[in-house]
């Protein structure tokens, strides 16, 4: 009996002791916590400046995105906190690859932040369960970029907080040493897809210096590849709109993607690496296209989204990289598309209206500012767009291409010819892209053709689509 | 006769001094191969985004940028992470290797109705991956018990044996201690407890490390389970750090791999402190005799 | 040696109240944890995978629809649960041959021995995500180092993970990889084997061969079977690289189980229905060690034991 009482005793200790290490380091931060989701009505707890005010309404915004843009976000949060004395904002900062993971099961157990960004790709989905408030009025006043609403049922359920479109990235360095003039900074001017895959193989070079219009060609000893498309399934779908198709009807109710132009199109995408050798073989599982390509310096023209330029571009730029920017070629419609995260406010919350002024607060162009001027994303209201001096703010910089280009090639385009990207407006995305991912999955090592892919699962896309 | 004895005592020496040389030439290549990856990534942290893509691939970076470490600490927050980290790890790997000893204990030694039938549950829960529960668990921890932003649902689930593979190795390493040192000891009076803490404990402390470094390495790798349960950056671990430091549309390899190489730091660490009891404790296996 | 072990055995059939209380109190937390952590959770699973359950929405019985669904409509299921009993096989084949022949290897006599142990169990305490982005470069077609060297000896490019013919092989060579655990463990077990029946045959003229499979191997089958079973459930329940790497692909061809599950369950928030993914995975799980169980028996060499 002696033995079990200090048995007992000895795992009481223990996990009390240890209980008490962890809980002790809780208890410190859950009075910090818990307020923001039950004492927010006690209204306990107040910050020593407003002594004696009414309470404040504490809300919480969760974002994604690495140290720095937790940071930003941060500062801008704080200075929405000291701006007004009303509302209280927190930040909850999720990893990027872990950020709907994690909602989902804050969804599950009932515990969503007031508001917070979104996946594109699970917005329809949480709005079709009407996860999310009304925010259709967020922006008095001033006109957000029509590509930038998701809608479903024709209604807007969110906007994105910044705009993206998919641009054609290059090498100069490589255009001048091979003598050929550099792609298109114009729509009007932009390059078929033929034309596009001629210069491809002019600057698709192999380790004796040969291009792939040249006899004696050695396509296994290739040093130099003249492009990349990038394969990701959402970027993908551009080539099918372009080529007069698409994956789905503009209203997103009916799947088109086995109508013969969208096989077609993705086909001449697989094509550049299987039949004419001139890009190197990507999968389309890692989202890392421009350094892969114009970075490394192993590739002269690549396609990808905008956000390159500052993320990653400009550093390379710093380094010495000689890079420019054009529009996509086409094959029947000059065409590119457009995301853009969104931010929203979940209808679990119980400020709904405090929470939307924040965002609206959070979105405007001052709060964005550092972001667009960096080069990552590019701003949501229209006139930015169309008022001259209005684009010079943001376009005239060090770290961007010159100007003239950059406006006709990324501002005027992003205006003229977008499209939205199919999570703006179609259900179960996410599931889709997966089984359209797998089922091409043979495809871009040529193991399989698109046409024989596509058609042989079309039942199988039509599930995921409808969520079957 | 004598002669033709030492012969082959001579050819058998010789032998196996071949043997050994040429083990010693596959092994030192294999371990080459084996070191390879990780200096791939070692070499990777050392780089500029730039150098990282070229082709042909560089062996070694052309210049040694340690400056890239000091990038990486302005934004990786190793020092905090690795405080919460070990707020998590300290409290589980010595809850587990108590309750593991504990629980190993009864199995091994003591005799009491329904041993089989807990045993082999106990064994069962091997086979059933963390994942298939965490839906549950997870309902459980934060609606249940209200555990919200916390490292409790990570902590206390080894105060509960710290996993059957835990209780079963050490339930192994004490089927080794020979019985008759337990039946001295009865005979001269001790209790239970007393055997246990002074004869058993002291004879499978190589095995407890063992346990110790295991639920070490789950915990640093459980990425999954920290980002459910964990809510507030002030309390990220190392493995969400890690993975908070790809941005959302960034992919800065070279930084990303000197915080890895970083946070490979504390396991090796451990490893090799731990690596001499680590290696003796395994040699006393239960499988033996 | 032998008569306290039958003595032993006839005491066991009256058990002492006393040590039983004993043992009921030092196994507390087990109790608790096989009840709330195991296999209440495991109910719960089971009694979810029932239901249409969106996570966001409230769960609705649905019978046994998700099973149905499973079988006859998923277009991943039936290719994840091959892909995963593929690389198992796989992984845990080759982790246990290399294991054991750089444990052989490490158990003669060579120098700095302790030194390459270390070296070939540090990869085991390397965190998941970093190791196989690395090994990712390494394979990768057009710029992977792998590659690169291939192309060096004449030999043409090979899509080491974007086949569906090799990503399996090639990501289960990165659990091989992994396997330092394995190699300490058959190490002890090695060295527990009495050096004089090696001797002994070899006066009797036993060749390495057949020391090998007459010493060796029976003495050390006990702890083959430990790590046989520790290979298996580790490698069953591969995620990370299908999450870091290939998402699945190419085709279905990495779409392991947990990944799937992952994927239901997190992403597209189907909870029900990935309940009914995990509990079929731990019946594949259960059913392959029943099997390794069952015929331990009969290939188990036990010198003495409990």
């Amino acid at each position: 009996m002696k033995a079990m009482k200090k048995v007992l005793v000895l795992l009481l200790t223990v996990i009390m002791a240890f209980g008490m290490m962890a809980c002790g380091k809780d208890d410190k931060d859950t009075s910090k916590d818990l307020p923001k989701t039950q004492d927010s009505d006690s209204g306990k707890k107040d910050t020593p400046s407003d002594v004696g005010s009414t309470e404040k309404v504490k809300l919480t915004f969760s974002i994604w995105g690495g140290q720095d843009e937790q940071a930003n976000t941060q500062i801008t949060v704080d200075k929405f906190n000291a701006s007004q004395d009303r509302i209280e904002v927190e930040v909850l900062a999720i990893p990027w690859e872990n950020y709907l993971t994690k909602l989902n099961s804050m969804a599950t157990a009932n515990e969503l932040p007031d508001t917070g960004m979104m996946m594109e790709t699970a917005v329809i989905p949480y709005a079709k369960e009407g996860m999310f408030a009304d925010v259709s009025d967020m922006f008095k006043g001033q006109k957000v970029l029509d590509s930038l609403a998701f809608t479903y049922d024709g209604e807007i359920m969110a906007y994105s907080s910044a705009n993206e479109v998919l641009l054609l990235f290059y090498n100069r360095d490589m255009f001048d040493a091979a003598g050929i003039p550099y792609p298109p900074a114009d729509a009007a001017n932009a390059w078929t897809w033929d034309e596009f895959v001629q210069t491809a193989k002019l600057l698709t070079l192999d380790s004796s210096g040969k291009n792939a219009t040249e006899a004696g060609f050695d396509a296994n000893n290739i040093v130099q590849y003249g492009c990349s498309v990038e394969n990701l399934m959402w970027q993908l779908e551009v080539w099918a709109i372009s080529n007069g198709a698409g994956y789905f009807t503009e209203d997103g109710k009916e799947l088109i993607i086995d109508d013969p132009a969208t096989i077609a199109a993705l086909q001449e995408v697989a094509d550049l690496y299987l039949a004419h050798k001139v890009a190197p073989l990507s999968t389309g599982a890692t989202d890392d296209g421009i350094p892969r390509t114009i970075i490394s310096g192993t590739v002269a023209m690549a396609t990808n989204g905008q956000w390159n330029v500052g993320t990653s571009l400009k550093s390379a730029k710093d380094e010495g990289l000689n890079y420019g920017v054009g529009v996509l070629p086409y094959m029947k419609e000059k065409v590119t598309i457009c995301t853009g995260g969104p931010t929203v406010v979940f209808a679990q919350s119980k400020h709904p209206e405090e929470a939307k002024e924040f965002l609206s607060w959070y979105n405007s162009i001052e709060n964005s500012w550092k972001l667009i001027e960096d080069g990552i994303w590019m701003p949501i209201f229209e006139e930015y767009y169309t008022d001259e001096s209005l684009t010079r703010k943001w376009v005239e910089n060090e770290a961007f291409p010159p100007y003239e280009e950059y406006k006709s090639a990324v501002v005027d385009y992003a205006v003229n010819n977008t499209k939205r990207a199919a999570w703006y407006y179609t259900n179960n995305i996410d599931n889709f892209y997966a089984v359209l991912g797998s089922v091409l999955g043979e495809v871009w090592t040529g193991g399989d053709t698109v046409e024989n892919a596509i058609t042989s699962n079309i039942d199988v896309l039509r599930d995921a689509f409808e969520g079957r | 006769m004598k002669e033709n004895r030492s012969n082959v005592f001579k050819s058998r020496k010789r032998k196996e001094k071949i043997a050994s040389v040429i083990s010693l030439i596959i092994i030192i290549i294999m371990a080459f191969v084996v070191l390879f990856p990780i200096w791939w990534i070692l070499r990777t942290s050392l780089m500029t985004n730039a150098e990282i893509y070229k082709y042909p691939p560089l062996f070694f970076p052309s210049e040694f940028r340690i400056s890239n470490y000091q990038k990486t600490l302005e934004v990786f927050e190793f020092w905090k992470y690795l405080f919460n980290t070990m707020t998590i790890i300290v409290p589980a790997v010595i809850g587990g290797t108590l309750t593991a000893t504990l629980c190993g204990y009864a199995f091994a030694r003591l005799r009491f109705r329904g041993k089989r039938f807990l045993f082999s549950l106990c064994v069962g829960s091997m086979l059933l991956p963390s994942m298939v529960t965490l839906i549950p668990l997870y309902i459980m921890w934060t609606k249940g018990l209200g555990l919200v932003d916390s490292y409790l649902p990570m902590i206390l689930p080894y105060f509960t044996g710290g996993g059957a593979f835990n209780i079963f190795l050490i339930r192994q390493f004490i089927m080794t201690v020979p019985r008759e040192l337990d039946e001295a000891a009865t005979i001269d009076g001790a209790g239970r407890f007393r055997i246990l803490t002074n004869i058993i404990v002291p004879a499978i402390r190589p095995a407890m490390i063992v346990v110790a470094l295991l639920i070490f390495i789950t915990l640093w790798n459980d990425l999954l389970q920290q980002t459910v349960y964990i809510n507030s950056s002030d309390k990220f671990t190392i493995a969400i750090g890690l993975t908070n430091f790809r941005g959302a549309l960034k992919a800065d390899w070279s930084l990303t791999m000197a915080a890895t190489c970083m946070s490979f730091a504390p396991g090796v660490l451990f490893y090799l402190i731990g690596q001499k009891y680590f290696v003796e404790g395994i040699v006393m296996t239960g499988m033996k005799n | 040696m032998n008569r306290p072990l039958k003595k032993s055995k006839r005491r066991r059939s009256h058990i002492s109240a006393k040590e039983e209380r004993t043992a009921y109190l030092y196994l507390i937390p087990a109790f608790i944890g096989l009840i709330f952590i195991t296999y209440l959770p495991l109910l719960g699973v089971f009694g979810i995978s029932f239901f249409e359950w969106k996570g966001i929405t409230s769960p609705k019985f649905n019978g046994i629809d998700n099973y149905v669904r499973l079988f006859t409509k998923d277009f991943f299921f039936v290719d994840s649960i091959k892909a995963t009993v593929y690389f198992a096989l796989i992984a845990v084949l080759g982790s246990m041959i290399y294991s054991l022949i750089i444990a052989m290897l490490l158990n003669r006599k060579i120098p700095a021995r302790g030194f390459f142990r270390a070296i070939f169990y540090v990869p085991y305490v390397l965190p998941a995500t970093a190791v196989y982005i690395g090994w990712s470069w390494l394979y990768e077609t057009n710029f992977g180092l792998f590659n690169y060297l291939l192309a060096r000896i004449g030999i043409n490019k090979v899509q080491f993970l974007a086949s569906s013919r090799l990503v399996v092989p090639s990501l289960a060579a990165i659990s091989v990889w992994l396997s330092g655990n394995l190699i300490v463990i058959f190490l002890a077990g090695l060295q527990n084997v009495p050096r004089i029946y090696h001797e002994a045959a070899e006066i009797d003229g036993a060749n390495a061969w057949q020391r090998f499979r007459n010493i060796t191997i029976p003495c050390m089958t006990p702890i083959i079977f430990y790590n046989l079973l520790m290979s298996l459930v580790t490698n069953m329940q591969i995620v990370v690289p299908a999450l870091s790497l290939t998402n699945g692909g190419p085709g279905n061809s990495s779409m392991f189980m947990t990944y799937l599950m992952y994927r239901y369950a997190f992403l597209n928030n189907q909870i029900g229905y990935a309940c009914a993914i995990s509990f079929i995975f731990f019946l594949i799980i259960a059913i392959f060690t029943a099997i390794l169980f069952i015929t331990s028996k009969s290939w188990i060499f036990y010198e003495g034991g409990d």
